[in-house]
């Protein structure tokens, strides 16, 4: 065959020169590679003939000079062309050294497989087809007979059989052509049906392969002739009558697949169980449509007292066990069932144990109350001398335990070292923490007593650490210098008391003598020797003497005065009755001004918030201003005043503590209580012309309206007479705008109201804004002057227009020219209204419509309330809801049942007793309760 | 002619007609339904429907039970004057009345006068049992109008304008010259409301417990007397005005005006809620039905017209002065003015109120104020000489509610009540024009953006505030200037963003909005394959 095909090729040099290009470059390819090619075609099948034809659309000839080609090239040409297109998978494959087709596809080799061969014949005639273009059924014929021929005389000459066939087709299909004038193309369809064409021989025939038609005639082996060779041995007539049995017997199908066997078997467990299931549906759908289901209503679930839950109890573990073994211990219970006294037996202490245990009770008691009674003592003792000796005796026992142990005293300096360098690190104590900037920006006069104290107290732990000592040698001395603090601190916070001060000062006096009469010891050692550090002492000595000198003249002329004036204070105290403003102010008598100054200033404050308190006591008020002016000029007089200042005479004494800057605010209170005279005085004068003007008033009032018009004239003078003993009260005359609305009330009323509603329309829905033009905008400036605004401005305003009257006529108020309903949300209301629909309504009006009916037991009957309020489900605590059984339900009955339970609802003593009765006891689902 | 005064049971005991009952009962319970259920055959869900079926039935079991049940507990029918022949009802005189009338009734009508202590004013309390009276010169007198006991009598010196009792008997607020005071029954002064300023007219709105008054300047107050709180405070702008009634169904207060407007109000909103034009002139007196829905007012340019609320529209103008109105429980109108009193009523049923009874005060005594006492047939009129009591068949109602209000009430049961109705108050919200509305949906609310001003004021002051955080001293070299402004530059940038893509979203939703309308509106389906070639060229 591929000799032929080669013969062909060399006849059309032209025509094929390209193919065979790719043909023959395949042809290099070793037969491994030439196996999956093949396999990969017959996988291809159809879709591989595909590619061919498209290949086809190639240079070739022309129908006419392909039918003067003649018959033999045609379809040597075809052939090399299925040739060529077994390969064209590699077709860019470009060696071009020829090689003989390969031994298995020329089929000398019996060794190789035909089956390749076979499978791709059937092929190659379909794409000849293509070219030849008409077969019919004798095609199909011929093909068996190929097949036929095939199978007696071989493969070479099968091929040239099927070349004689083919060449009659041609001539056939020109025939075909030549009397339709229809194209070959027409014809092609036909061959179609050949594609699916199956040869079921898989194998050549051979001698390894017998075919049917050989070895037998009909080509079935019978079980009889098997069974033949078999005669005589011991099992065979077993055998036989098994396989006679099997003869009698109608084939059996082979069983389906698994899938479809499975498929079918659920098909049929769903009809049944869903015949099973509609069942229930009655039952169900009765459950779900009742208004309410009762559950076991009957059952005694008998007392969950405490007394019968533990009556239930049982010992468990190791220890309830142990308990369970005494409690129940037949000694004890016989004791407890017959008399308490044996209980009392068993309970035995010997004598001695018991006088024991009462001796060491009794002692405990004792010590205790000693050790109460002596802590007692100790904290009433106020004397603050002796705290201080306990301090100290502690801080001794400390110490001295210090000395006896040097290591600890060593460790206690360390500590104490650190303390300061930690302090002198951070500043803590220094007012540097945030708390303290910000009381001290705000300034300290302004805090109050504690902290004031807070903030020393902090500088003094500050000078504490950082104080540069050897802290054990000199605690007390530091202990002193801390007592000295607490003075100071006393001093400052409780300066007010004056015989606390003079004390105060007695003891700076003689603190500064000590400070003068100690005699300087210089030091003989260390930096301090050097002479310049002697000089430097020296001056500073003499510096801090004269300081103490001089504030030792201060403390005695102070002390002086003080006293001079706690005798004045007194006489104070006798006039005022004990007012201790006095005392505080005159302790800085030295400079008395300012305080005298703050305390009128104070005076004004509250003798005006009182006046703002009651106005009704302008008797007074005069005088009382008079008053507070003698108090600007003379503070010593302010006792002399009216018993109303007394309180505020005693706020006053606190103020005068805080207030920073008196002067000031004293101006500022002179000017604010003058210019409030004044308007007092506006008012009053206001007051008496109105009161004048009502006298006219009645006679402009109609007659019926007199009558309250002279009441009311009446009433004011009575009024006046009960308040005050002042000048005759005037009438009040309504304003001029008043009267004059009186008069005109009737006129365009309607119109001015017209008005009214417009405004609030146009507020609450408000009118949408003109367009305004701006140059250039949204079109060049030349357009808009030629054409004014653009259309889409217009468009937009019309459209905001007509939402605006939509909005307007969709107003309750839309037809009612007398009536503005306001249509403000109440945002307060808003809370009384639901957000969305309810769960299963989808309607507003349903849903408004259920709940048009009041259902509380003030609105309807008692005897429907039940039902109206009946819950979904009514159960006991304690039950146990047990799952549904099934129970025969008819649907009328359904119905009946639903009715009832609707009509008794509050009656469910009925439904009780049907529980009783077992019928419905317990059935009824909660499961399916939607 | 006579009066007829049903106080019996009228029920002829007539072999039973099954079928009469019946539709007696279902008018009857109509009114128990309180309106129509919802049309369930529209309803798309099965579950809804049914269970909404269920519900309606068991609606219409009780309205059913609570029709047979009215026969007992509203035993008592009311009654009315009935003219014969050519007699009119308006002619008929109090003298006639008395003579018909029982002892206990004819006890009720009397003259009180106290020449000297001005014009009264009078108010009962809910249950009709006890009446303060108020004499504009200072006297107040509560009187147990059972027994006409005089409870307590004091003298305030002072101007009183008006008088309201709270909650109970117990206490009272007066309008003062000066300021409201409350006392108790005692006389004992327990509060001076400095903040309501110079009262004109006092009002209780009994279950909110709300003092509301309307001072000399035209502000409104709302004050809330069991906690004192003060719980609303408008300035009305429409002036002086003694003209206030509050609406006994919804507890709106409305406002008479000098300019012929109505005014109603809320506590919880400082905007009328409604205000309507009713008179050319200015508004002299304000009344309303007990059932909320209608409203009488008075003009000085002699005009009562009666209003329907539900509508807003005027039912009726009726000729007229009025100094005063009242309605009465059975919605009788009585016109006070000068020394005459007029009752008006609604005979017919229709709305169409006419001419029922009047009564000629003593020549010279100016009527100030006129109320029906409740439970009883009895007007009372507060005038210039002291007070009147008067019979007007047919304007209580005959039938109490001891749940309500108790003309027996015993002191026990006083406290529980005054307990009961504590723990009922209502928060001062829940007054508004339609009641039966709580509860339902909110009405759907306008969506008020941002505007791009007001976001942009946003994004400035966050700015701003993060601008204003100080940094942390840092260490090891991050406290560099060049990385602190890079982080202040971030913390910015952090602040902004937010604010930004919330910006951007809204532009691009905006944008989508426009080009799916821009796309609507092109082309018809078999062009839109072109669309696109249009819009690139």
């Amino acid at each position: 065959m591929a000799g032929k095909m080669r013969k062909a090729a060399d006849f059309t040099p032209v025509m094929y020169g390209k193919k065979r290009k790719a043909a023959d470059s395949t042809k290099d390819r070793s037969k491994s590679n030439k196996k999956p090619n093949k396999r990969n075609k017959i996988l291809c099948g159809g879709g591989g003939s595909d590619d061919k034809r498209k290949r086809k659309t190639g240079p070739r000839l022309p129908a006419p000079l392909r039918k003067v080609l003649g018959g033999t090239k045609r379809s040597t040409d075809s052939l090399n062309d299925s040739d060529e297109n077994i390969s064209s998978d590699e077709a860019n494959d470009f060696y071009e050294y020829e090689e003989p087709l390969p031994q298995e596809e020329s089929g000398k080799n019996r060794r190789f497989d035909v089956v390749k061969n076979y499978l791709l014949d059937p092929s190659d005639p379909v794409e000849e087809d293509e070219n030849v273009s008409s077969e019919d059924d004798d095609n199909k014929d011929d093909y068996d007979g190929v097949s036929k021929i095939e199978k007696s005389h071989g493969w070479r000459e099968s091929s040239e059989q099927l070349i004689d066939e083919f060449e009659d087709d041609e001539r056939h299909l020109r025939m075909l052509q030549t009397v339709s004038g229809m194209p070959s193309e027409a014809f092609e369809g036909k061959k179609k049906k050949k594609k699916n064409l199956v040869i079921s021989e898989a194998y050549p025939e051979s001698e390894f392969n017998p075919s049917r038609d050989v070895l037998n005639g009909n080509g079935q082996i019978s079980i009889e002739e098997l069974l033949e060779p078999l005669q005589g041995k011991p099992g065979y007539t077993e055998i036989r009558k098994l396989i006679r049995e099997d003869k009698n017997s109608t084939s059996i199908q082979a069983p389906l697949p698994r899938v479809e066997r499975e498929m079918l078997e659920r098909k049929a467990v769903y009809e049944q169980s869903k015949k099973d299931i509609t069942k229930w549906e009655p039952l169900v759908k009765m459950n779900r449509e009742a208004p309410s289901l009762f559950f076991d209503e009957d059952t005694n679930l008998g007392f969950s007292t405490v007394g019968a839950i533990a009556s239930g109890f049982e010992p468990r573990t190791e220890f309830e066990k142990k308990m369970a073994l005494l409690v129940n211990d037949d000694k004890v219970k016989e004791a407890h069932n017959e008399d308490g006294s044996k209980l009392l037996e068993l309970n035995k202490i010997s004598a001695e144990e018991y006088l024991e245990d009462r001796n060491h009770i009794a002692k405990m008691r004792s010590l205790l109350f000693r050790h109460e009674m002596k802590s007692k003592r100790i904290k009433k003792i106020k004397s603050k001398t002796y705290h201080r000796l306990l301090k100290k005796d502690r801080l001794k026992s400390v110490s001295a335990e210090m000395l006896m142990d040097p290591e600890a005293a060593k460790e206690e300096a360390r500590k104490q070292e650190f303390k300061r360098a930690e302090e002198r690190m951070t500043l803590k104590h220094k007012n540097s923490s945030k708390w303290a900037k910000r009381i001290l920006q705000r300034g300290l006069e302004a805090q109050d007593e504690g902290t004031r104290a807070a903030i020393n107290e902090q500088l003094h732990q500050h000078a504490l650490l950082t104080r540069k000592m050897n802290t054990m040698k000199d605690s007390s001395s530091s202990s002193g210098s801390d007592d000295s603090d607490e003075d100071d601190v006393d001093e400052n916070s409780a300066g007010s008391d004056p015989d606390e001060a003079s004390k105060l000062f007695a003891k700076a006096k003689e603190k500064t003598l000590k400070v003068l009469q100690e005699d300087d010891e210089v030091p003989t050692s260390g930096v301090l020797s050097l002479p310049f550090m002697v000089r430097g002492l020296k001056k500073r000595k003499e510096e801090a003497v004269e300081e103490a000198k001089l504030a030792l003249q201060e403390y005695e002329s102070s002390l002086k005065e003080l006293q001079d004036t706690g005798g004045e204070e007194n006489a104070n105290v006798g006039i005022t009755s004990g007012r201790r403003v006095f005392g505080a102010a005159k302790r800085d008598v030295p400079k008395p001004k300012p305080s005298n100054k703050m305390k009128t200033d104070n005076y004004y404050r509250n003798s005006d918030s009182e006046d703002d308190l009651d106005e009704n006591i302008d008797v007074g008020n005069g005088m009382k201003n008079d008053l507070q002016k003698d108090v600007n000029v003379d503070s010593g007089f302010l006792n002399e005043d009216a018993e109303v200042r007394r309180d505020s005479v005693f706020k006053s004494f606190d103020d005068v503590v805080r207030d920073p800057g008196p002067k000031t605010s004293y101006d500022v209170a002179i000017f604010a209580s003058g210019t409030w005279k004044k308007m007092k005085k506006g008012k009053r004068v206001n007051a008496n012309i109105k009161k004048s003007t009502v006298v006219g008033k009645p006679v402009l009032q109609n007659q019926e309206e007199l009558s309250e018009e002279s009441d009311t004239d009446s009433e004011g003078q009575m009024v006046d007479e009960i308040l005050s003993a002042g000048p005759k009260p005037l009438y009040e005359l309504p304003s001029q705008e008043e009267l004059v609305r009186l008069a005109f009330a009737g006129d365009d009323v309607e119109e001015d109201f017209g008005k009214v509603k417009q405004e609030i329309l146009n507020e609450e829905i408000p009118e949408p804004e003109k367009p305004n033009l701006l140059p250039g905008w949204g079109q060049w400036t030349s357009v808009q002057r030629k054409k004014g605004l653009p259309s889409w401005m217009l468009e937009e305003h019309e459209i905001a227009k007509r939402k605006r009257e939509e909005a307007l006529k969709k107003r309750k108020d839309a037809h009612l020219k007398h009536v503005i309903i306001s249509e403000k949300m109440d945002k307060k209301a808003e809370k009384l209204h639901t957000k969305t629909l309810p769960y299963p309504f989808t309607s507003k009006e349903v849903f408004e419509q259920s709940i048009r009916v009041p259902v509380g037991p003030e609105f309807n009957p008692s005897t429907s309330i039940g039902a109206m309020n009946q819950p979904d489900v009514v159960k006991k605590s304690g039950i146990i809801i047990k799952p549904i059984k099934f129970e025969e339900v008819n649907a009328h009955e359904k119905t009946e049942e639903h009715r009832e339970q609707k009509r008794s609802g509050n009656n469910q003593k009925t439904n009780k007793r049907k529980g009783a009765g077992g019928k419905r006891a317990g059935v009824r689902p909660v499961v399916v309760k939607s | 002619m006579g009066a007829k005064e049903d106080d019996g049971i009228h029920e002829n005991i007539l072999p039973p007609i099954e079928q009469e009952i019946s539709d007696e009962l279902n008018a009857k319970a109509k009114k128990y339904l309180r309106g129509e259920g919802a049309d369930l055959k529209a309803l798309q869900d099965k579950k809804l429907k049914g269970q909404l079926a269920v519900r309606e039935e068991i609606y219409g079991k009780s309205a059913k039970a609570a029709a047979k049940i009215e026969k007992w507990l509203l035993p008592s029918e009311g009654g009315y004057l009935e003219a014969e022949g050519i007699e009119k009802t308006w002619r008929i005189r109090q003298e006639s009345i008395a003579r018909e009338v029982d002892i206990l009734s004819s006890r009720n009508q009397y003259d009180i006068v106290v020449p000297e202590l001005g014009p009264y004013t009078l108010d009962f309390t809910l249950s009709g049992r006890f009446m303060a009276a108020a004499g504009r010169k200072g006297h107040l007198a509560v009187v147990d109008m059972k027994n006409m006991n005089l409870v307590k009598e004091i003298q305030v010196r002072e101007t009183v304008r008006d008088v309201v009792f709270l909650h109970n008997e117990h206490f009272f607020a007066t309008a003062q010259k000066k300021y409201p005071y409350i006392y108790n029954r005692e006389g004992t002064e327990l509060h001076c409301l400095k903040e309501h300023g110079a009262v004109l007219r006092l009002q209780f709105l009994r279950n909110h417990f709300l003092l509301a008054s309307i001072n000399k300047f035209g502000q409104l107050h709302y004050q809330d007397v069991t906690m004192g709180e003060m719980v609303g405070n408008f300035r009305t702008g429409f002036g002086r005005t003694d003209v206030m009634q509050v609406n006994p169904y919804n507890g709106v207060v409305a406002l008479g005006h000098s300019g012929g407007t109505v005014t109603m109000w809320k506590p919880t909103t400082s905007a009328p809620l409604v205000k309507m034009l009713c008179h050319p002139g200015p508004v002299s007196a304000l009344a309303f039905h007990p059932n909320g829905h209608l409203m009488a007012t008075s003009g000085k340019e002699k005009k009562i017209k009666i209003w329907d609320l539900r509508k807003f529209e005027v039912l009726q103008s009726i000729p007229g002065n009025a100094k005063c109105l009242d309605f009465s429980q059975k919605g009788l109108l009585a016109v006070g003015n000068g020394s005459f009193v007029q009752i008006l009523g609604d005979l017919s049923g229709s709305e169409n109120y006419s001419r029922y009874m009047g009564h000629p005060m003593a020549k010279g005594y100016q009527i100030g104020k006129v109320q029906f006492r409740p439970y009883e047939d009895v007007l009372g009129i507060g005038h210039s000489t002291g007070w009147s009591s008067i019979l007007i068949p047919g304007s209580g109602e005959p039938n109490f509610d001891s749940w309500v209000a108790n003309p027996f009430e015993t002191t026990k049961q006083r406290r529980e009540k005054e307990v009961r109705s504590l723990l009922d108050k209502l928060p001062p919200e829940t007054i508004m024009l339609n009641p039966s509305k709580i509860g339902s949906v909110r009405p759907a609310r306008k969506k008020e953006k941002p505007t791009k001003q007001e976001r942009e004021a946003d994004m400035e002051a966050a700015i701003e505030d993060v601008k204003g955080i100080a940094m942390k001293k840092k260490t090891k070299g991050r406290n560099k200037s060049s990385k602190l402004t890079k982080k202040k530059q971030e913390r910015v940038a952090k602040t902004k963003r937010p604010f930004l893509e919330q910006q951007l979203k809204e532009d691009q939703a905006a944008g989508k909005k426009r080009q799916k309308l821009n796309e609507q509106v092109e082309l018809p389906s078999s062009l839109q394959r072109f669309a696109r070639k249009k819009t690139t060229t």
